[in-house]
């Protein structure tokens, strides 16, 4: 009998703790007085997740492989006709950077992507019925990664940075419900905001001009925060997937196919400073011309 | 708590918590990552009574809460588990519980802490909750605590009572 008053007073009392955290964190955000805690967890508990996953992503991999196994003959046949399409549009490329070349001299233009980063590797995810969109990556303050920098894969924007640690970060992904982005239509000056659904397959951008001309297929990049952060200027975050609303309705949204594959995140990179812009000279007309 | 219960709960909890969120979670299991901390506290309180069963949930919760790439409110997951450990273990004091019956109480036990960690997220304004999807969660959930329940269950038991033997002289 004294047992069971003693284990009802123990759950009481740890009750009442889980509810004045849930309410300090809800109250205090970023400055509040779980935000140690929180720090703590990134520290120790990312370091923990780094050592395990030395261990773990080797055997991943492997299991990865086996599931594969079945697809690699096509996988061999879509390469081999790439490699031959490729091989036929190498010859032409000498031609063209040679243009590019002198067209960039002529601009003033840096190249493109000329962004610096830092690799890291995802490590950890998120629980799915957490219904949070987020991944830890093992590299942190100790490799210059600080608060909201843009973290990116080869196909494109996968998020920011939204907690470091010395060895590990954690990353809002964009498909995340609370993670919104300026987009920009490539090509165009349409702006509008993209944000996560929840969903790993698809974004909303609500365009900021009703009169936008937008089709099928179009490409979204990044719109560029002041200073390059959070999100560096453009970088692909997905093509136009379908319209919502007609032309001139107060509101228009599109929605979204990203490019990168979130179920599929493995090596992203950190920017840690997008390219300067060059200062574009004018042009003159005998500049141009050639005299 | 003696010293030697909470090193064996605590060790076997921080494991849980790792092995959720670098191996578990990233696999592309349909619906919701297997609950295996869950599993893990219900084992607990099973073996160690219905105060330790709470401590163990509530510092598994915490834990869960706070170990990145967590981003949910802290404490939701605490509160949660610290209920759960405290049922397992007053489940557990009627001495004719077959060690399966532990398997279905965590069976049951992860679609109701999905239910309730979506009505709670909802309640306190996470914009994040997709009620659409959280049948499907709830379902594969206590899926996935069956099976873990039932692979784990007679293990871990072994493991507490080897190394906390004291905990079972009453």
């Amino acid at each position: 009998m004294r047992d069971t008053r003693r284990s009802r007073i123990v759950l009481a009392i740890l009750v009442l703790v889980s509810i004045t955290l849930i309410v300090f964190d809800l109250r205090g955000g970023d400055s509040g007085p779980t935000r140690p805690l929180r720090a703590a967890g990134e520290t120790v508990l990312g370091s923990a997740e780094r050592a395990m996953a030395s261990f773990v992503l080797p055997v991943r991999g492997f299991f990865e492989s086996l599931g594969g196994l079945g697809d690699a003959d096509a996988r061999i046949a879509q390469l081999e006709a790439d490699n031959a399409r490729l091989q036929a549009e190498l010859s032409t490329v000498a031609n063209d950077r040679a243009r590019v070349a002198d067209l960039e001299a002529l601009l003033g233009l840096v190249a493109t992507n000329d962004y610096e980063t830092v690799p890291a590797q995802v490590i950890a995810v998120g629980p799915a019925q957490g219904f949070a969109w987020t991944v830890t990556i093992d590299a942190g303050s100790r490799d210059g990664i600080e608060r909201d920098m843009s973290v990116i894969s080869g196909a494109g924007l996968v998020g920011r940075t939204i907690d470091v640690g010395p060895t590990t970060s954690t990353v809002l992904l964009i498909v995340d419900a609370t993670s919104s982005v300026g987009g920009r239509l490539a090509g165009t000056s349409q702006i509008g905001i993209v944000s996560g659904t929840g969903r790993q397959d698809s974004l909303t951008m609500q365009l900021l001009d009703p009169l936008a001309v937008v089709d099928v297929g179009d490409v979204v990049v990044s719109f560029g925060s002041e200073g390059g952060r959070p999100y560096a200027p453009g970088i692909p975050i997905g093509v136009v997937a379908e319209m919502r609303g007609t032309e001139g309705q107060l509101t228009r949204s599109a929605i979204l196919e990203p490019y990168v594959d979130i179920s599929r995140l493995d090596i992203v990179g950190v920017v840690l400073r997008a390219p300067e812009s060059a200062p574009r000279e004018t042009l003159a007309p005998s500049s141009v011309g050639g005299g | 708590m003696p010293i030697r219960r909470a090193v064996v709960a605590g060790i076997l909890l921080v494991l849980a918590v790792l092995i959720e969120v670098t191996i578990l979670a990233p696999l592309p299991f349909p619906g919701a990552t297997p609950t295996l901390v869950l599993v893990v506290v219900v084992i607990l309180g099973s073996q160690f009574g219905a105060s330790t069963g709470a401590v163990c949930g509530f510092v598994g919760g915490v834990l869960l809460d706070i170990a990145p790439p967590a981003a949910g409110t802290i404490g939701i997951t605490a509160l949660l588990l610290t209920l759960v450990g405290y049922v397992a273990g007053r489940f557990a004091e009627s001495d004719d519980r077959p060690w399966w019956s532990f398997a279905l109480l965590s069976t049951l036990a992860a679609p109701l802490v999905v239910l309730a960690g979506a009505a709670l997220g909802g309640l306190l304004g996470d914009p994040r909750v997709r009620w659409d999807e959280v049948i499907g969660l709830m379902v594969s959930a206590a899926g996935y605590a069956l099976v873990l329940g039932l692979v784990l269950m007679l293990p871990l038991r072994r493991l507490c009572r080897w190394a906390v033997p004291e905990a079972y002289s009453r």
